[in-house]
């Protein structure tokens, strides 16, 4: 026998169901999925080289990243003036994963991870803002040039470039390591467990998971690494660390296991709990410039969520949906960065990954 | 504008020659030699749709009675019975794999274009789709309940039932969390492959050892079809209409640069794979889009490094271009080829006061069986299906049973079921499912 239904389609409960179900897809503002190649003119990075696991923004708002896959590949992406597209930089020889970007003022470096080990490799800006790409454009491919492990034998976690953008602090699986962007050659500068993303904190002090539920702080000026420098508030750490910094003053996020989230800074120290997301693990965060949180949660179909610090509260914006240009869900993220405008722009760490970038909604006058 | 709207309708008439004549003819009444006979879902009342039909390794005529749209609604396998000439209703398929349809989770509510024979063994492979609401909600939305342990939906149950013995064999969870959008057996090597809705992974499973690995994300569009190649190579398609094919030697997927046939004015996104028939002689397959203004293709995936795709033009009637047609109106399925050695399908086709006025006593919508001749690409209008309602535009899948008649299974009014279109005596053969569709 067919079951009967068991609802009443007038209840309240249902019809705030239904209206709940009805923003199941970016509640607010817009996301914009962009490919991995000009649009119209060249043709993505194969499927499963595209996963976007790494992200850097310059200061003229042209993006750098890097890709995890059967091949990791170095983009870089603009989209100001007549840009509108992502260039495929080129896969780099004997790298499967890439876990960090960090650019310079005229170089990039990246740091993969493959058979040959944890490496940095680097390459030159590509200059894609101010050129023309609706009459006429010319794009040369620089080459990407290896500079060696970051320490034997162990895949690098993450890695930073200092306020400066002079120098990279990162982390293997076992050391701390900096180098000079510039001249990137690695050096060891201590030993730590590398777990999690590493972040550059408010007054220029590198922070990265440490034993014990702490941290470790890296000063890139005196180059020296003091061990278990912070206490991580009481929550579960037992995920690795993502962080998101406030571009205005520094201010640093994070969350635990359980997707409570924490401000840091280098002055203050670690805030109280500041709201909890509706899912976990927390993924990649990008904070905009009146001071915003934003940043997807749970696993496989994350959704995205809010952080307004003034509010202090947690809102879920839905499942990530591009509806203006490619039409696509976005299922799953690697990285994010602060736009130049404010805007956030998210690496998706999915097959057929693209860059995403959401406008957040305007707030209104109070 | 005007240029697009003039050369979309040339190009209709210059792929549908000779549509336009055979539709008339057709239309002079019960003249045709390809009576269609309606056998609604009777022991399944609630049933709403049949979104899978195919021929089992017997050469018997198995469907899907789906209950997509009913909270608690389940599916139900049934087959064509010739000797009653009736359906014989198999089993509560939500039962058989204890998940039944009062749980408050989303249900076991649809078989989706994945019959797949085992023609070794006499075993059908069926594997169940999602989107049949909990019993107490009236709607069910994979992507709001991913995370809701007390609504989402179990997984894609992959079932064995045995032809020869009427027995279910075994039952495993196929995709955890998804449905399974369309499946494929690929016999000699005893994999099944399968694409899961709505997070579109390809995914293996192994029927040896009864593992499945995900292979990973195609894109946000399913293609509604898989096929197999001669080596052992799988394809599909992307939202942007490209061929994605799975190569087992490399383990990894990839997409063509060409795009699928579609209209001039259309870029290619959501040409995705609807339907694809296999040629009977194996070298080449015939497919329909799963978009408004649906193309026939032919495609030869032994070429290489890609395969040549043949362009045969829409399947339906030219349109206002600035209507975005309802893809439940326009419509194209049920590819197979039949004894004679002709491909058959079903187009839909509408009452278009401008370009297709169609005045009573013609219906609004039909459902149209097409023939199609391989060797000199003509297709001639053969029958109508004639559904209670009188509205019959839309067919998922259609089959050749082993006495070489034409099964289409049907969506849309209610109630549900499937048509059975008789052969011409002078067409029909023995074993005509021979050699037998792998996929659903």
């Amino acid at each position: 026998m067919q079951n009967k239904p068991r609802f009443d389609r007038n209840s309240p409960e249902i019809k705030a169901y239904l209206e709940d179900v009805a923003q199941t897809f970016t509640r607010e503002g817009t996301l914009i999925a962009f490919e991995t190649c000009m649009p119209g003119m060249t043709v993505p990075i194969p499927l499963d080289e595209s996963r976007i696991t790494a992200l850097d923004i310059i200061a003229d708002g042209t993006i750098y990243g890097g890709t995890s896959g059967h091949q990791a590949h170095l983009i870089v992406a603009c989209f100001r003036g007549l840009t509108g597209l992502v260039f495929d930089i080129g896969a780099v020889e004997g790298a499967t994963q890439c876990a960090a970007v960090c650019c310079g003022a005229k170089g990039v470096v990246a740091f993969v991870n493959g058979p040959k080990g944890g490496r940095a490799v680097s390459t030159k800006l590509v200059r894609l803002f101010g050129q023309d790409f609706i009459q006429e454009w010319g794009v040369r491919r620089p080459a990407i040039e290896d500079q060696g492990e970051c320490a034997p034998g162990e895949a690098v976690v993450d890695a930073v470039a200092v306020a400066s953008r002079k120098q990279v602090v990162g982390t293997t699986t076992g050391h701390v390591f900096a180098l000079d962007i510039d001249a990137p050659k690695p050096r060891i500068v201590g030993e730590a467990p590398g777990k999690g993303k590493i972040a550059v904190g408010s007054r220029g002090g590198v922070f990265g998971r440490d034993e014990g539920d702490s941290l470790w702080r890296y000063d890139p000026e005196r180059q020296a690494l003091e061990r278990r420098a912070v206490k991580l508030p009481a929550g579960d750490w037992s995920q690795p660390l993502g962080w998101a910094a406030d571009p205005h003053d520094g201010l640093l996020y994070t969350a635990d296991a359980q997707g409570q989230l924490f401000s840091f800074s280098e002055a203050g120290g670690f805030s109280a709990p500041l709201g909890r997301t509706m899912l976990k693990p927390v993924g990649p965060m990008a904070v905009t410039f009146d001071g915003r949180l934003f940043g997807f949660c749970g696993a496989e179909i994350a959704k995205m969520f809010c952080f307004d610090p003034q509010q202090r509260e947690v809102t879920n914006l839905g499942v990530a949906a591009s509806i203006i240009g490619r039409k696509r869900y976005g299922y799953v993220f690697g990285d994010a960065a602060t736009g130049r405008d404010g805007e956030l722009v998210f690496g998706e760490n999915d097959n057929g990954g693209h860059l995403w970038l959401y406008f957040p909604r305007i707030k209104s006058r109070a | 504008m005007s240029k697009a709207r003039g050369m979309v309708r040339r190009d209709f008439m210059k792929a549908g020659a000779g549509v336009l004549s055979a539709g008339l003819a057709a239309a002079k009444g019960s003249e045709t030699p390809y009576p269609s006979k309606w056998y609604p879902f009777t022991e399944h009342p609630e049933s709403d749709t049949c979104w899978s039909l195919s021929v089992g390794p017997d050469g018997r005529i198995y469907a899907s009675s789906c209950a997509e749209g009913v909270p608690g609604g389940v599916v139900k396998p049934v087959r064509y019975n010739e000797e009653k000439d009736k359906l014989d209703f198999l089993f509560n398929l939500a039962e058989k794999v204890d998940d039944p349809g009062d749980t408050g989770h989303a249900t076991q509510c649809k078989i989706h274009y994945s019959f797949a024979p085992s023609m070794s063994d006499g075993v059908m492979y069926m594997a169940t789709h999602l989107s049949g609401p909990p019993i107490d909600l009236p709607v069910y939305n994979p992507w709001y309940s991913w995370h809701d342990e007390k609504r989402l939906f179990r997984g894609a149950a992959l079932l064995a039932f045995d032809t020869r013995k009427d027995q279910v064999l075994w039952w495993d969870t196929l995709i955890p969390k998804e449905g399974c959008r369309c499946l494929l057996h690929d016999e000699d090597r005893r994999l099944l492959y399968a694409l899961s809705y709505p997070r579109d992974h390809f995914f293996i499973y192994d029927l040896k050892t009864h593992k499945r690995r995900d292979i990973g994300r195609i894109g946000s569009i399913n293609g509604q079809a898989l096929f197999l190649d001669k080596s052992h190579r799988v394809w599909t398609t992307d939202d942007y209409g490209h061929l994605v094919r799975y190569t087992p030697e490399t383990d990894r997927l990839e997409v063509s640069p060409l795009t699928l046939p579609h209209p001039i004015y259309m870029t290619g996104w959501h040409s995705v794979f609807y339907d694809v028939a296999p040629s009977p002689d194996g070298e080449c397959v015939y497919a329909s889009t799963w978009c408004p203004n649906p193309y026939l293709m032919r495609i030869w995936p032994n070429e290489k490094p890609w395969p040549r795709v043949e362009s045969l033009g829409p399947a339906t009637q030219p349109r206002d271009l600035t209507m975005p047609v309802d893809m439940f109106l326009d419509h194209c399925g049920g590819l197979t080829f039949a004894g004679d050695g002709q491909l058959y399908y079903v187009a839909s086709r509408w009452h278009d006061p401008v370009r297709n006025p169609m005045p009573p006593p013609r219906k609004s919508r039909e459902g149209v069986v097409w023939r199609l001749d391989p060797k000199t690409l003509k297709r001639e209008e053969v029958s109508r299906l004639e559904h209670p309602t009188g509205l019959a535009q839309y067919v998922s899948r259609g089959a050749v049973d082993h006495n070489g008649d034409l099964f289409f299974g049907h969506v849309g009014e209610r109630p549900s079921g499937i048509f059975k279109v008789s052969m011409p005596a002078s067409r029909k053969r023995k074993n005509a499912h021979l050699p037998i569709r792998m996929w659903g």
